[in-house]
């Protein structure tokens, strides 16, 4: 059996990715690791199950969708804008961070992640909730449902999602417009 | 996690009459750890000196390479850049002759650069390096016998590039053709693994000399008759057979119990699950065969561990070694990582490398294939209770519990567990034994919780169950038999400090949850038709610690007061690194402004260690003790109820010498300067007045010092600038007085000191650095807890009771948790968010045990490689109570309450509770977990 090649073009954290060779069969994920070298969407099923390894795609609308990179090929990425974990926070041109968005900031501070392997895709998925959020903002009665609607895919082992859930109620109630009047 | 290590767990086999020698190899074994880019950023403080975030979250929650799993070869230094990949194939029959691999499917260009069976590890000398049982007698399955275990790997194969090895790794997958299997063949699992005994009778209350007890007498040892434990016979001569004796009485005094007693009996089953570590076992291992290098980045609890075992296995082969060179990243893995046999598959990969890196990373069907299970347990149980006084007058269970094909921990988690069994209770007579059983399932190990999980549950659900025929509250009962302090436990000990069990009975009582059930359960059911609601208590009290807990802590400051510390600890997302930093700045007053984890190398403790701490006789380790350099163990694995306090201790007692030799000597020094003994002179300040906090030296109302100052001084006279502990405890800490120069003999409860001297010093003192800076002070004297104390089983607790709400649904069987609350003492929080988080993720978890998480164990288990999270269900946010559980936390008796390991404890209570919630609910028992919706519907029907 030989293995089909394709060129694969993409950006990813903005930048565009020159059309590379990559096999017909690869994920996403193994794309990632392994010609990119970004580790941060994290393997953790192979089965679409745990979320662990979500990036985020940005529509051309400005919209902003989750994908699973275990389940989902490489080449779906072609020509896409891809943002994984490593793209979220602000950096300067050494690559040295020099500002959290507000996600991550509130998961740091409300200690909501343990071993932090599950953590790059709860940042993921808080933040395209943010994002419909935006668009379709929610009433207050029915936010703590909505947090737990979006965010239930998502499997953390350690801390048991109270503080992951309580950092992004936190984020949202503290985000003007995310919240109906 | 780990009670004994793996070469005293062999040791302890030594006593069941297995034969066990291990040789260390004394080449240089360098175990190197990673310390992983977690550096904070500039405000990880709070103005109050407590942690603003943890010390790895920046780099968490942005994606670094942070797990061991996010290293390749290009990222580390020194290693070529071309990375190989390698996978396994794996026995899915124990039944059937393993006769080859057919790779025909993969054509020319799939096949694997190298291809790794039995026959080639026999060629090249490679064997299992750990005599006896406890990794399995072969890597590979052999051709022409029985896989030990499904799952059992057969062949390993290499590629040096990763698109064919993508490509190939899912042609493979699956093909039931690929492994070929021959004819019937009767199971090849180990004997079974051990089998001991806590017997105890008391002297007639809870204070009086026991009249037997493990720790008075003996722990009784058994052997097997066909499945069955086999004990020695009862009789007045040595301590087993008058412990067997003492059994014997306790069984007549059951089966002649009148109508006066309630005597329940029943059998339990807690089922084997999977830790679903989110991190799935991996390593990276280049091996240079021209400089006979073993380089290896893998993820592990237990580093030195694994270090050492490499270099025995590549040390006996034909593979050339010079050094290991061990790295190891953040990991998790909830005790499955502790000493499991998976680096060394990853130390195969690397030698037949070709001399490039190669990388063997489980997928999660592989981890399920072949991670560390938890072990399931089959609990016999007697519970007799006095009707009229509500008080227990024995209790006995006799458990087993399935390792599977290779021993690991099996014993010691089977023996663990039967000194668990007790709960909250104080039992007057007492007879707990553990089997540990081979099998064919997929191997067990360490893995939180350690047998107690599945025997306070267990015993939890008994009394609760009891509560309800003797028609006294759950509460009450518990109440009229809960331990207290200073009573014994089942092996005779007395447990470290106040047991506040009573103070959470007496708030649990209280509780809206409790004291309102029966309303609520009416109102509730009244509303909502075809829902069944019930309030279910837990209480458990789990022990911390293993027996034979030993860590190295340094702090050393400069002539600008700037702290640096290093620690043995490495993190495992518990945030051992956060909290070892706070205590420091507990008592120096400011957080280290250097940290230094996973410190592998010490020159300044040139230690010497024979690594048998719970089977060396008292003679011998009196002898062994006269060397000044020798210890019982070196360092311990890194488990997550051993870092606040066992690592803490050395980090505490490091920064309380520091204190004590430096910090007062300099500011007093400072405070007499000038004519008639300075500011001091007039007043008189004691030593126990010196208070540390916010980079600032006070005591007794004299003029404040910086750190920075306090620190010059110290520097310029040449005081004691730097100090570095190690810590031994055998459920008691080990005690050595020193001969410190300038500051006479001090002693403290450590077993060896290092000391630096400050820029000041005199040259004869400077000579005496002479390790790297450092002068290891030989110990005067040492006090080691006497040997027989290992029979004390657990002297340290933390106690945790939780409520659980729940409706079930009795059409579809469905449990929800409508709300949950602890209650938990731990001695003082050091980072309280860090406790909270242990609390929600522990509950989390035990919920997955109680409702959803089962694995079968045999052919349909997960040694058949079909396994992944979309059968085994985890719990997820819906499932426990997100936003609508709560906790509270018993405040330290006082500011010097020592902080107590709690993240075992925390998993415990909640399973119980539900299984009596559910009962409460729908008025059936259960006694095999988890209780899932069919088996609901079933007793309901």
């Amino acid at each position: 059996m030989t293995i089909a090649l394709k060129k694969l073009s993409l950006t990813v954290n903005g930048k565009a990715i020159d059309p590379v060779d990559v096999p017909d069969t690869m994920m996403m994920q193994d794309f990632l690791y392994e010609y990119l070298n970004l580790t941060g969407a994290r393997m953790g099923c192979g089965q679409g199950i745990c979320h662990a390894c979500t990036v985020i795609v940005e529509n051309d609308d400005g919209t902003l969708a989750e994908m699973r990179t275990c389940i989902t090929g490489a080449h779906w990425f072609e020509g896409r804008k891809v943002r994984t974990i490593e793209g979220h926070a602000k950096r300067d041109a050494s690559g040295a961070i020099t500002q959290l968005t507000p996600v991550q900031q509130a998961f740091i501070e409300h200690f909501s992640f343990q071993c932090g392997y599950c953590t790059p895709g709860f940042v993921t998925g808080a933040t395209v909730l943010l994002d419909e959020l935006k668009r379709k903002p929610v009433a207050r009665a029915d936010l703590e449902r909505t947090i737990s609607e979006a965010l239930d895919k998502h499997i953390c082992r350690c801390t048991g999602y109270v503080r992951y859930y309580e950092a992004v109620r936190d984020v949202i109630l503290n985000t003007p417009g995310l919240i109906k009047a | 996690m780990a009670h004994v290590s793996r070469r005293d767990f062999l040791k302890t086999g030594v006593a069941a009459g297995v034969a066990i020698k291990v040789s260390f190899l004394s080449a240089p074994v360098q175990a190197r750890l990673i310390e992983t880019p977690p550096h904070p950023g500039p405000d990880w403080l709070k103005p109050d000196g407590r942690p603003r975030y943890r010390l790895d979250a920046i780099a968490k929650v942005t994606g670094e390479k942070t797990f061991a799993r996010d290293y390749r070869a290009r990222d580390l230094e020194g290693w070529p850049k071309d990375q190989s990949h390698a996978f396994l194939l794996h026995a899915t029959k124990a039944d059937q002759v393993f006769e080859g691999v057919d790779l025909s499917i993969l054509g020319d260009d799939l096949k694997p650069d190298r291809l790794v069976l039995h026959e080639d590890l026999v060629a090249e000398g490679i064997v299992i390096p750990v005599p006896g049982d406890f990794y399995g007698d072969v890597f590979l399955v052999p051709k022409g016998q029985t896989a030990r275990l499904l799952g059992q790997p057969v062949a390993l194969l290499v590629y040096h590039d990763f698109a064919r090895y993508d490509a190939a790794k899912r042609l493979l997958r699956f093909d039931d053709r690929v492994v070929r299997y021959g004819a019937k063949a009767p199971y090849s699992h180990p004997p079974h693994y051990g089998a001991a005994r806590y017997v105890r009778i008391d002297g007639g209350d809870p204070f009086a000399e026991d009249r037997y007890s493990p720790l008075k007498d003996t722990v009784i040892y058994g052997g097997f008759s066909g499945d069955d434990p086999a004990w020695p016979p009862a009789g007045d001569g040595d301590a087993m057979a008058r412990g067997m004796t003492a059994a014997a009485e306790i069984e007549k005094e059951i089966a002649a119990a009148g109508q006066d007693a309630l005597v329940l009996k029943h059998q339990y089953f807690s089922q084997s699950i999977d830790a679903s570590a989110m991190e799935a076992d991996n390593g990276n291992v280049w091996y240079d065969p021209t400089t006979g290098v073993l380089h290896m980045m893998v993820a592990t609890q237990s580093p030195y561990e694994v270090a050492e075992v490499a270099a025995i296995l590549v040390s006996k082969s034909k593979f050339k070694l010079g050094t290991v060179d061990l790295k190891a990243g953040y990991t998790v893995g909830y005790g499955t990582k502790d000493h499991s046999i998976f680096p060394f598959f990853c130390v195969l990969a690397g030698l037949y490398g070709d001399g490039r890196p190669v990388r063997l990373a489980n997928d999660r069907y592989e981890q399920f294939q072949m991670g560390l299970k938890r072990h399931a347990f089959w609990m016999d149980n007697v519970l007799v209770i006095d009707r009229a006084t509500a008080k227990i007058r024995a209790m006995t269970g006799h458990f087993k519990n399935d390792g599977g094909g290779r021993a690991n921990f099996s014993f010691s988690v089977g023996f663990v567990g039967a000194t668990a069994a007790q709960s909250i209770y104080y039992l007057p007579k007492s007879d707990f034994s553990g089997a540990a059983i081979a099998s064919r399932a997929v191997d067990a190990g360490s893995t939180r919780g350690y047998g107690t999980l599945q025997s306070m549950s267990a015993t939890e659900m008994m009394i609760d169950e009891a509560a309800e025929l003797l028609s006294v509250d759950a509460i009450d009962l518990r109440l009229a038999n809960v331990f207290k302090s200073g009573m014994k436990n089942t092996q005779g000990a007395i447990p470290a400090g106040a047991l506040r069990n009573e103070e959470i009975l007496l708030k649990a009582r209280q509780h809206p949850l409790w004291r309102d059930r029966l309303t609520k359960k009416a109102e509730f059911e009244a509303a909502n038709p075809g829902k069944r609601y019930g309030v279910g208590y837990g209480h458990v009290q789990k022990d911390y610690g293993t027996g034979a807990e030993a860590a190295i802590a340094s702090i050393e400051f400069d002539a600008t007061g700037r702290l640096s510390f290093a620690h043995v600890a490495h993190e495992i997302g518990t945030g051992t690194t956060t909290s070892q930093a706070i205590m420091v700045g507990d008592i120096l007053g400011r957080v280290p402004d250097e940290t230094h984890y996973a410190k592998v190398v010490w020159p300044q403790m040139p230690l010497e260690t024979t690594e048998e701490p719970y089977t060396m006789s008292q003679a011998d380790e009196d002898q062994r003790k006269q060397n000044p350099r020798w210890t019982p163990s070196f360092t311990s694995p890194m488990s997550a109820t051993n870092s606040v306090y066992y690592l803490g201790h050395a980090t505490r007692e490091a920064a309380r010498a520091l204190l004590d030799l430096a910090i007062w000597p300099a500011a007093l020094a400072l405070w007499s300067r000038g004519i008639g003994g300075g500011a001091i002179a007039p007043y008189t300040v004691r030593r126990e007045e010196l208070r540390l906090a916010h980079g600032m030296v006070n005591a007794g109302g004299l003029p404040p010092l910086s750190l920075g100052d306090v620190a010059a001084e110290a520097h310029r006279q040449g005081l004691i600038t730097g100090v570095t502990v190690h810590s031994f405890n055998r459920w008691q800490w080990a005690e050595a007085e020193f001969d410190i120069p300038g500051a006479g003999r001090h002693k403290l409860p450590v077993d060896a000191l290092a000391l630096k001297y400050g820029d000041g010093a005199p040259d004869d003192r400077k000579a005496l650095q002479t390790l790297d800076g450092w002068q290891f002070i030989d110990r005067a004297g040492v006090t080691y807890p006497p040997t027989q104390r290992n029979n004390a089983g657990v002297t340290y607790y933390a106690p945790m009771a939780t409520f659980a709400e729940v409706v079930v649904d009795i059409g579809s069987g469905e449990v929800t948790l409508l709300s949950h609350h602890s209650i938990m003492e731990c001695g003082t929080q050091i980072v309280p968010e860090l406790v909270s988080g242990q609390i929600q993720g522990g509950i989390a978890m035990g919920v997955g045990h109680a409702l959803k998480e089962y694995l079968p164990l045999y052919e349909d288990g997960p040694g058949d490689g079909t396994w992944n999270w979309n059968r085994y269900e985890l719990p997820r946010s819906k499932d426990v109570a997100v936003w609508t559980q709560t906790a509270e936390i018993l405040a330290p008796l006082s500011e010097t309450d020592a902080p107590k390991g709690i993240a075992e404890v925390v998993m415990i209570a909640i399973v119980p509770a539900i299984a009596n919630a559910v009962a409460q609910a729908i008025g059936r028992r259960f006694y095999a977990l988890p209780i899932t919706a069919e088996k609901i519907r079933e007793a309901l029907a």
